[in-house]
């Protein structure tokens, strides 16, 4: 009975879902065990200022990775976020200081240019057909290339201007002195909980999870999967946008040339390590969340416990995150394997109740 | 030639033995373990204890290259191959034959010529197998069994996606092999299949031997009773109701698939009609195009009287249509959610709060008053679907469509694939449905289903309907007729 | 299987899109000279920017034509961009090598098809005619005594920095290391960054690299706040390096408390040397690089006077900017660029 104790635990949670969950336990005990490590290596790791700035960092790639969980789960990709990151991280910065443009007009283009990349995105997947991964990489291609014409490959930053709107990157709120809640990670959270309502409260979350599945199957139920679809991108691409606000608000400045990129690697590690199915059809936003962690946490601990060996940085990431699904497949099977052991008991036992006839 | 497998765990002590030049059915229900048991002759699977004898001598098969070395092939009930590639590259995968190293394609084309021929199949070998309809690549696969100079041809369900054709072709050149030495077993749901071709029948039952029956003893009942146990009486229960008006009409309908062709036909309130024809006559197109699946290419449908502009299938469902697709698997569920949430899956809408929150409560009542109607046996509400039998399965599809409380009923080879136990429930279903005043009409490849459960029988044939049939004229011999396309003697 | 199949598409065209930066950003004014000199920089940064200023002025004042290329991926799209000159014809080219230990084959046959000479960053074994820039090891050295001067009782200190293969940036950080541990003059000393090196007053905790990541460098500069709460100093080396060391700071409140000692002239960190949360910073001369490139080539090309050394160097020296003199080189900076 033990088995089932997760689907106990959660029992509203459909098969996808709940086994979702059981990813995301794996994921966390990996979290955790990382995070212990590093805390012992190094006792700074778990002061109030790293753990700051780890909640921070969580918090800005867990944005883009809540929005490339959706696509993932609708049984797309896409690849584009870390131009996306770059077009507006770039381009705000661009509107204001080079442009002279008022902040609020620069935001509302900021936020309003990724929706309607998403837009394109999405009409472009379903109604021409076109493949995902095609079509964000074209936009990977075209929006950094973009970002790079109008800028004229010039760093953009924000100098000692608008220290009050970059307050939403780079602020806090105090909690006791010395640790404060990081803005960010408002943000995210919020982001979370309505992401986590949509996905598993509202009748869409659960179209996108059917198509993600079944993408036929759902049509046939007359669900509008094509308009699911397309919403997924354009909610992927304007959380992009906003991480890339966010960004270049905490950082000061960004560069057309590589900022933000290979962003969209991380967010996908992130979705996936956290749960989802590349063939789509599963995942939870707690997952992602988790995921980003690790790997930020992964990449804090290279700098907090093992400095010499800084170059092998990728390595040692790309070898955890291997173990971790290695140690979750394998899991997986162990426990098919105790279930149809169990299953045959059972059948066994039945039998020896019935006389044979 | 003998075999037996005591304690397999699908499978339980069973044995089976198979006569050189014998063609043995093995019958069951679903869950039966026939399919585990024919996967472990041809090495796909591997059994946890028991022995196989090829000729008196113990073999041991561990794989499907072992199980080939000894002349075992499995032809997939579920088709197996790359549609890809061309139908001679499929025949011969992973054995082309060779020159220098290289493929040798003029050879391998002959001979893959020479094996679709055995099979009475006129194709080009160099057709990409894609492009052929379902029976046909059902018959490549046979075509790649034989290249492999079989002694033991295992057929798990071959005729399920058959036309009456090319049924009539497979048991020729089944019989013709029988006659050549080949044993051959044959499983199949089809009783009388088993009863036309088989030299003696095995019926499994929860993973056991429930009973052999000689080739004399072979016949509907006994098969039956062997197969669930117990007595079946009326298979067909039809009890005739007056039809009600005219629920659905279609004029000038026109689909993609056959535009050339101009569809008219009409469905009453209380009425089960049934659809004939040959795999390929265009109904699947027909039901899609109604539905709103596939784009219509012309003409109009009225609903109760009033036109319907059916865009979609969520237009479809708002007027009271209902579509339960020919590929449950692929069409008709959502294979990793639960049973409660695939029943609740057209509904949603309808019952949602402002049109956006998941209503769990009237989820919960909806599965748990469909599972009671169509008593899906699941243990559980959430149940993965896709760890259902077929029956349950195709129960599940019909619960969700039934949950809406649909007019008008389109089924599309409703019992495809599964057990006689379920088949019989659906069945009851459709006439309760129609005596409670629903219209229902329901495309089958299966003539007894046609024959059985129809009020009037429409037949199509090449994109065109060929006629139409009342139940006192329904035969056999009319509905192929109007199937073949010969109009006059019906 | 279609998402994995596809990755190596997705590798190959995303280093695209990091693809060539500012091509065919000549200037046409050369007269009847038939000569083109190309100015091959080893990234895309505001420090280019400047130099290309300077190419720009010195193809007026010449009359040459001359090209700036940027590349933004590497040394791959470095080698691409060499060969394309080659195959175009070019009567000369200044590069500044990304890896120079590297790329030293690939240099010669360059030199042997047309006038090769490097500037910024040498490559020392190769066949270039000529080096124009300032040695990264003696500018090291001048940061460490910045840093001196800023920390008079020692301390400990870590240097960020983008990456280490190229030879300035291992020059530049060795001279910071040798200045503060009162080594001998030496550039061909190498420590490994990852350990600690304890001299007597000074404690080089580590040298992290961020590849250009500027969330990355970020993040070191944090992290090496969450892990030596007592710090003393942090030095930026590459350009972009100071200004995000200075947001780290300022998040954790800890600016001034903490010395930032500062390489190259980011708005940033001057604004920073200004506003007295940075103590100095060692300025190289792009836009001299730029002009004095395109120079020496037409030099070279016409058989002129180059002015170098024996060894082929053009030193154009570093400057240390502190608070007294900012304020003058900042105007001077903006003129050049034509901000102003």
């Amino acid at each position: 009975m033990k088995l089932t104790a997760f689907g106990d635990i959660f029992p509203k949670l459909s098969g996808a879902q709940s086994e979702g969950v059981k990813r995301i336990f794996g994921i966390f005990l990996l979290l955790l065990v990382v995070y212990v490590a590093t805390a012992i290596l190094n006792p700074n790791f778990i002061g109030p200022y790293n753990q700051e700035n780890l909640i921070r960092r969580t918090s800005l790639f867990g944005i883009m990775g809540i929005g490339v969980a959706l696509v993932i789960i609708t049984g797309g990709i896409d690849l584009s976020l870390g131009s996306v990151v770059c077009l507006v991280g770039v381009g705000v910065p661009w509107l204001i200081m080079d442009q002279g443009w008022p902040p609020w007009l620069a935001l509302i283009v900021a936020l309003a240019v990724p929706l309607l990349i998403g837009l394109c995105h999405g009409l472009l997947v379903t109604k021409l057909r076109l493949q995902p991964f095609i079509v964000t990489l074209c936009g990977l291609l075209i929006y950094r290339g973009v970002t790079r014409g109008f800028t004229g490959d010039q760093t953009a930053g924000f100098g000692n201007e608008l220290k009050g709107l970059r307050w939403i990157a780079n602020g806090e709120i105090p909690l006791f002195p010395g640790f404060g809640i990081p803005f960010p990670a408002i943000i995210l959270i919020v982001i979370a909980i309505l992401a986590g309502i949509f996905l598993n409260r509202t009748i869409y979350g659960r179209y996108l999870l059917a198509l993600g599945n079944n993408e036929e199957a759902a049509r046939f139920s007359g669900i509008n999967t094509d308009r699911m679809i397309t919403l997924a991108y354009v909610i992927c691409s304007g959380l992009a946008g906003l991480a890339g606000l966010l960004f270049v608000l905490d950082l000061n400045l960004a560069q057309p040339v590589d900022f933000g990129n290979f962003y969209e690697l991380y967010a996908i590690a992130a979705a996936v390590l956290g749960g989802c199915s590349l063939r789509g059809g599963s995942g939870t936003i707690l997952g992602v969340i988790i995921g980003t962690a690790l790997l930020r946490v992964l990449r804090n601990m290279m700098n907090m416990a093992f400095l010499g060996f800084q170059r092998a940085e990728f390595a040692v990431i790309g070898a955890v995150i291997l173990g971790g699904v290695i140690a979750d497949e394998l899991a997986k099977r162990a426990v098919a394997r105790k279930l149809s052991a169990q299953k045959d008991r059972e059948r066994r036992s039945k039998q020896e109740r019935l006389p044979p006839n | 030639m003998g075999k037996r497998f005591p304690g397999v765990r699908a499978l339980n002590d069973v044995s089976l033995k198979l006569d050189k030049g014998e063609v043995l059915a093995v019958l069951g229900e679903n869950g039966a373990g026939k399919s585990t048991l024919m996967k472990i002759l041809a090495g796909v699977q591997a059994a946890d204890e028991g022995e196989v004898f090829m000729e008196g001598k113990p073999v041991e098969i561990a794989g499907v290259n072992d199980a080939l070395e000894q002349g075992i092939a499995l032809i997939h009930q579920e088709l197996n191959m790359a549609t890809n590639l061309s139908v001679g590259a499929n025949i011969f995968l992973g054995r082309e034959p060779r020159k220098r190293g290289l493929i040798d394609e003029t050879a391998l084309l002959e001979k893959a010529k020479r094996y679709l021929e055995m099979v009475g199949l006129e194709v080009d070998p160099q057709e990409i197998l894609g492009n052929l309809a379902l029976g046909r690549q059902q018959l490549v696969e046979i075509a790649k069994a034989l290249s492999v100079k079989a002694r033991v041809l295992i057929m798990d369900e071959p005729t399920s996606s058959l036309s009456q054709n090319e049924t009539e072709t497979l048991f020729g050149v089944i019989k013709d092999l029988r006659g050549r030495g080949v044993s051959i077993i044959y499983i199949s749901h089809r009783l009388g299949e088993a009863k036309e071709l088989a030299d003696r029948v095995m019926v499994l039952r929860d993973g056991e031997n429930a009973g052999d029956l000689a080739k004399e003893e072979i016949d509907h009942d006994a098969m039956v009773r062997l197969m669930v146990g117990r007595e079946i009486s009326e298979f067909y229960s039809r009890t005739i109701h007056e039809p009600g008006e005219v629920a659905l009409e279609v004029r000038r309908l026109r689909t993609s698939a056959h535009p050339e062709h101009e569809l008219n036909f009409s469905l009453r309130a209380g009425e089960v009609v049934g659809m004939a024809g040959l795999v390929g006559a265009g109904r699947t197109e027909m039901l899609a195009a109604l539905f709103g699946v596939a784009p219509l290419r012309g003409g109009e449908i009225y609903l109760r009287g009033a036109k319907a502009d059916l865009q979609s299938p969520n237009d479809a469902i708002r007027c009271g249509l209902a579509l339960v697709p020919e590929d449950r698997k692929l069409q008709g569920l959502i294979l990793e959610m639960t049973v409660r949430q695939n029943l609740g899956l057209a509904i949603l809408k309808q019952e949602s709060p402002y049109g956006l929150f998941l209503n769990e409560v009237r989820e919960g009542e909806i599965s748990r008053q469909m599972m009671a109607q169509m008593q899906i046996k699941t243990p559980s509400s959430r149940q993965v679907v896709r760890y259902l039998s077929g029956g349950n399965q195709q129960k599940v599809v019909l619960g969700k469509w039934l949950a809406l409380e649909p007019r008008v009923l389109l089924l599309d080879e409703p019992t495809r694939g599964i057990d006689v136990g379920a088949k019989q429930e659906i069945y009851g279903l459709m006439e309760d449905l129609a005596a409670r005043g629903v219209a229902i009409l329901f495309v089958s490849s299966e003539m007894e289903e046609v024959l059985g459960m129809s009020d009037r029988v429409l037949v199509m044939h090449e994109g065109r309907l060929t006629g139409e049939l009342p139940r006192d004229r329904l035969s056999e011999e009319a509905v192929m007729q109007l199937a073949i396309g010969n109009t006059r003697a019906a | 299987m279609k998402v994995f199949s596809s990755f190596f598409l997705y590798a190959g065209l995303a280093t695209l899109a990091l693809g060539p930066a500012g091509c065919g950003g000549g200037s046409d004014s050369g007269g009847g000279d038939e000569a083109r000199y190309a100015y091959v920089t080893n990234g895309v940064d505001p420090f280019w920017t400047i130099a290309e200023s300077g190419v720009r002025a010195a193809a007026a004042d010449l009359q040459v034509h001359a090209d700036v290329l940027m590349p933004a991926a590497g040394a791959v799209e470095q080698k691409s961009m060499l060969e394309d000159l080659m195959t175009r014809g070019t009567t000369g080219i200044a590069v500044s090598p990304i890896d120079a230990a590297n790329q030293t084959d690939f240099l010669n046959q360059v030199a042997e098809q047309t006038i090769l000479i490097t500037h910024d960053s040498d490559a020392p074994d190769s066949n270039r005619r000529i080096y124009i820039g300032m040695d990264n090891y003696d500018a090291g050295r001048e940061c460490g005594k910045l840093v001196k001067e800023a920390l008079p009782d020692g301390g400990s200190i870590m240097i960020l920095i983008g990456r280490m293969e190229q030879d300035n940036a291992r020059r530049r950080r060795q001279g910071v290391i040798d200045e503060l541990l009162d080594r001998s003059h030496d550039p061909s000393r190498f420590d490994p960054p990852g350990s600690q090196i304890a001299g007597e007053k000074f404690t080089i905790l580590g040298t992290l690299t961020d590849q250009f990541d500027r969330a990355k460098a970020k993040a070191n500069a944090e992290d090496t706040l969450a892990r030596n709460p007592d710090i003393s100093g942090m030095v930026g080396l590459f350009a972009y390096n100071p200004p995000l060391i200075l947001e780290a700071l300022e998040q954790a409140g800890r600016l001034k408390e903490v010395k930032v000692i500062a390489f190259d002239e980011a708005d940033r960190t001057l604004q920073g040397i200004v506003d007295g949360d940075v103590y100095g910073t060692v300025v190289q001369n792009p836009y001299l690089y730029g002009y004095r490139s395109i120079e020496v080539l037409k030099a070279i090309h016409e058989g002129g006077e180059t002015g170098a050394d024996e060894n082929g160097f053009i030193n154009i020296e570093a400057r240390k900017i502190k608070k007294d003199n900012v304020e003058a080189f900042w105007a001077d900076l903006k003129k050049n660029l034509g901000k102003e």
